[in-house]
Order: C-alpha cells, then structure tokens, then sequence
C-alpha cells in the first residue's frame, strides 16, 4: 500500500524511542512488585487475595496502557515544539501519515509494555496459585486493546490544544471514558463523542472467573470498535492538523 | 518548466484569530527561481526568509497567493521526494544515531531499501562525519547537527535544494566545505535556494539573489546585474610605487599590497578615467586595470537603506 513505508518508518522511530526508556522496564518492575504483593493481603482481603490479585494487576495494567497514551501527547508537543516534525514533514510524509505513524508506533509500544505485564502477571500468578483463567487473559488482551483508542484520543488532543492542556484534558476524558457505565445518565457526555471505555473493562468477570456470554466474539468487537473510534478520532485530527501552521 | 520556484502574490498573516491582529509576516511576494540557479535570499531578521521557506516546504498554510515547487503545490508530497530541505535551526531525535536518523530519512524520502545503506555512507563522507556515524545525535554539537541536516538534504540527490541558514553553526573550515557541497550540487545540475546572513559567502557561491524587507522584496535579479559598477580598481606592481604615489590623492580607496604593490580604486569619473586610461597606455606592464563592482554588503546596505527611508 503506497505511504505504508513512510508510517513505518514515523512508528518505528516512535516505538523505539519509548522502548528504549530504561524508566519504562523500572515501572513494570514496579507494577508486577505491587501485583506479586497482593498475595500478602490474604488477612485484610479475608481470603480474597486471588480476586485481589487479578483485580489489582488488570487495574495496574490500565494504569499502564493510560500513562502509555498520555505520553504520546508530549512526544507530538515535543516533535513540534523543537521542530523534529518539521524535518520529518519535509519530506515526502503526508500530516495524516504522520498521525497514524504516530499511532501505530504508540500502539506497537503499548501493547508491548501491557503484554509484559500480563505476561509477568500469568507468572506470578501461575507461581501463587493455579493456571490462569481464560477470564484473566482476555481481560488483559482487551487491556492491550484499549491502548489504541486511548492513544487516538490522545493525538486529537496533541493536535488541537497546547502540551500541558492536552495532556490534562486526554486523562480528563479517559477517566470520564472508563467511568461510561457510572456516568451514562450524562447524555451530554455520552453522545457518542466520547469512547465507551468501560468496553475494554472485564475486572468483574476476570476476578472470579466468570464468563457469563462473553468469548472471543466479543473480544473481537471490542477491539474493531476501537478501531472504529480510532479512526474516527484520527480523521478529526487529521483534518484539524492539515490546517496547522508548524514551527 | 523553465523555473524550479515559482511564487505569486504569496502572502502570510500571523495570528489571525477572533481577537489578535494579525501580524504581516510575508506581502505578496512574486519571485521565479529558474532552474540550475544558486538562488540567495538576503534579509535582515524577521524579513520574511523562513516564512517563504516554510510556504514553500508546506509546513505553514498562505494567507493568500500560490506557489508551485518543481511545477507542483507544495502540498504535494510526492515531489518532496526530490527536494532537499535543511531547516533554520535543525532539531533530530536525540535517542537516534546519525545512522538511524539518516535510515528514517532515507525511508521517508523513498530511496529503495538496496539502496539506503550505500546512500548514507555517502552522504556521511560528504560532510565528513563517517566516524560519527553509529554516534547518538543527543551528543552533537551545534556544527555536527548541522552537517548532519546537510546530509540528510542531499541523501536524496535532490533536483531542488532549499537551505535555511545553512552556514550558521560551522566554523571556518566547515562554511567552506560546505559552500563546496553547494557548488559541487549545483555542478549536478542542482537547483539551490538558500537563505544566509554572511553576505561573503553569499557573494562567493551565489548566481542570482533576492533581498527581502518586512516581508516585501526590495530586489531580485542576476548578481552581476544587480551589483553596480562603481568605477575602476589599478593594480600597481611594487616596482612603480612612483605611479601610485602621484594617484593616491585621486583614490576613493588605497591598499598597500604585502609584496609592495598597490591596490587603488578610483569612483565613475569622466576626467580621472581619462587619467587611468592614459597612464594604462604609458605604462602597460605596471598597472592592471580592473572595473571595479559593488560589494553585496554595500549593495545590501544601500538597499536596506533605502527601504528605511521610503517607509
């Protein structure tokens, strides 16, 4: 496909500059530390230290996947602020190449530092108690996905508001976003604008081990759904930045 | 197509939202750039240099008029892949080696992947960073960033190459390599279009040239054209210092050459050309006679000037 080259060539530089962040392997230390400690909370959790465990490592994780997309808003801001962008916009690299380079790369990156930490997660796990569930995986996985819509949003912000404001406002939407089913009264809110972030949600179902009616179907509707909202969010940005000025 | 740039009317507003007054940064600027032209483009700071250039990379949207770049808009992101363009104050991702930098460029301008590696082993000798090449960018000083910008502008053979400020950075020995790069892409039949301070080095490599004031072209022309004849330079050997003593009087300008000899330049004058010429005559193996021109940095001045006094 023509200009797949030239969004290889901006996800790559992306995903190697955070891959490559020593702070990023400290905080999974830190990450499977805290979920290998649920363990020890047997006594407070009144037994419930297997559910608390899952509970706490699917909720680090998102906390993971979040932290993973805001930082593509300073990664954009700085691109522009100290003119990377401009070198690379001068050749032949179209803005919305630019934006799903970006995306992709953020992604690739995402779901890499998520997956080692459900990976590192089934370890522990495995190590404390039995074999994972399937529950557990598919919880994890839609974790991965969600790094893809998170991050959509998170350009469209870069693209549209300044470094500080941008990084504010895309963690903003993503709590209010994870918060749909809380929060769904609020039609405003809920308008379809905003991602149904609860989508990528299965912490109930994970902790206990409960399917009830959700497979691999359902896996795979909720990655195309964000998808679908990346997308959405990606065209918007698109077009907005077309009409930027860069520095 | 005759010309590699062509410009109409283009203009730039800054700012220009609800409640800001929109700052004039470029004002109808019309200007054609032939092909195979080393093409300056002189101002004073916020002239409107780079506000052209980034018109012309697309990297800032006109607030009216057009411009074609090798006979396309410069939207058009295909023809990038023969245009070389080295930014005001170059900027690459720290975390990368020149090597990797120059591969995502190398990617991004459409070379073909057999041929990457030969290319930017190239260019790196071009501008005589090969050592430096598996080297993290982050650690470049100012000057290596910029001769690695360079190589990243040539990477492609370009057939236009659009510079801004390309000298600043370099030390002595680097303006001239890199004033011998410009020289040896325009002997590849590459166009250059660039914009500097240092009006010598400008003089030395440029053809033609334009001079921008406020975001007006004040000029634009030959350099053989646009520079004046101001009157006649005598070249007297040392062995006649009685010659030059008898015209120092007459002299707008005296140099006393290291070998002894002098160098007198006389302004456009009938009466002291009659002179010259009779003295030329009687002593035709003392004395060279050169028409002398002005400078750049006079003409420059003279220019600016002028605008000053007309706003």
């Amino acid at each position: 496909m023509k200009g797949m080259n030239e969004i290889g060539a901006v996800a790559a530089g992306t995903w190697h500059r955070i891959l490559r962040m020593r702070v990023v392997y400290v905080l999974i230390a830190c990450v499977l530390i805290l979920i290998g400690s649920a363990y020890r909370y047997d006594v407070l959790s009144l037994g419930q230290h297997r559910a608390l465990m899952v509970d706490v490592s699917l909720l680090l994780n998102t906390l993971a996947a979040i932290l993973v997309a805001i930082s593509i808003v300073f990664e954009i801001s700085r691109e522009f602020r100290e003119g990377v962008a401009t070198t690379l916009l001068s050749k032949s690299l179209g803005r919305t190449q630019y934006l799903v380079g970006k995306l992709i790369g953020i992604s690739i990156a995402g779901v890499v530092i998520t997956g080692l930490i459900a990976i590192g997660f089934g370890v522990i796990f495995a190590t404390a108690f039995d074999q994972v569930a399937k529950t557990m995986i598919m919880g994890h996985l839609l974790v991965m996905a969600s790094v893809i819509p998170m991050s959509a949003l998170a350009i469209l912000f870069a693209i549209v508001l300044p470094e500080s404001i941008a990084a504010i406002v895309t963690a903003i939407v993503i709590w209010f976003a994870h918060s749909a089913t809380t929060l769904s009264g609020i039609k405003i809110i809920y308008g379809g604008i905003l991602p149904d972030l609860n989508l990528f949600n299965l912490k109930a179902q994970a902790a206990y081990t409960y399917l009830g009616g959700i497979g691999g179907q359902y896996l795979l509707l909720a990655f195309l759904w964000g998808i679908v909202y990346s997308i959405f969010a990606m065209s918007l940005a698109g077009i907005i930045f077309g009409y930027k000025d860069l520095k | 197509m005759e010309n590699v740039i062509e410009i109409k009317n283009l203009t730039k507003y800054y700012g220009s939202f609800f409640w800001k007054k929109p700052v004039p940064a470029l004002h109808d600027l019309t200007l054609d750039i032939p092909i195979g032209a080393v093409f300056g483009f002189l101002g004073p700071n916020g002239a409107g240099k780079t506000t052209t250039i980034k018109l012309l990379m697309d990297l800032i949207k006109p607030s009216g008029g057009e411009a074609s770049i090798l006979g396309y808009p410069p939207d058009n992101v295909e023809i990038k892949k023969q245009i070389g363009f080295l930014p005001d104050e170059p900027v690459f991702s720290s975390y990368l080696s020149a090597n990797e930098f120059l591969d995502i460029c190398a990617r991004l301008l459409g070379v073909p992947s057999r041929e990457r590696k030969g290319r930017i082993a190239e260019v790196l000798s071009i501008v005589k960073m090969t050592k430096h090449a598996k080297a993290k960018l982050g650690g470049f000083s100012r000057g290596m960033v910029q001769r690695i910008g360079i190589a990243q502008a040539i990477l492609n053979r370009p057939r236009l190459l659009i510079l801004d400020e390309p000298l600043v950075g370099l030390d002595p020995h680097g303006r001239q390599e890199l004033k011998d790069i410009i020289l040896h892409q325009k002997a590849g039949g590459t166009s250059v279009f660039f914009c500097s301070h240092i009006l010598s080095d400008v003089e030395k490599i440029c053809d033609s040239l334009g001079i921008l004031y406020e975001g007006n072209l004040l000029c634009a022309g030959n350099l053989d054209e646009l520079l004046q004849d101001t009157g006649v330079r005598l070249h007297i050997k040392p062995e006649h210092d009685k010659i030059a003593k008898t015209l120092l009087s007459e002299a707008s300008e005296t140099v006393k050459l290291p070998d002894g000899g002098w160098e007198l330049t006389f302004l456009n004058n009938k009466e002291v050309k009659q002179t010259l010429l009779g003295i030329k005559e009687q002593y035709k193996d003392a004395v060279i006679m050169i028409p002398a021109k002005e400078n750049l940095e006079k003409f420059f001045f003279r220019k600016i000037a002028d605008a000053t006094r007309t706003n």
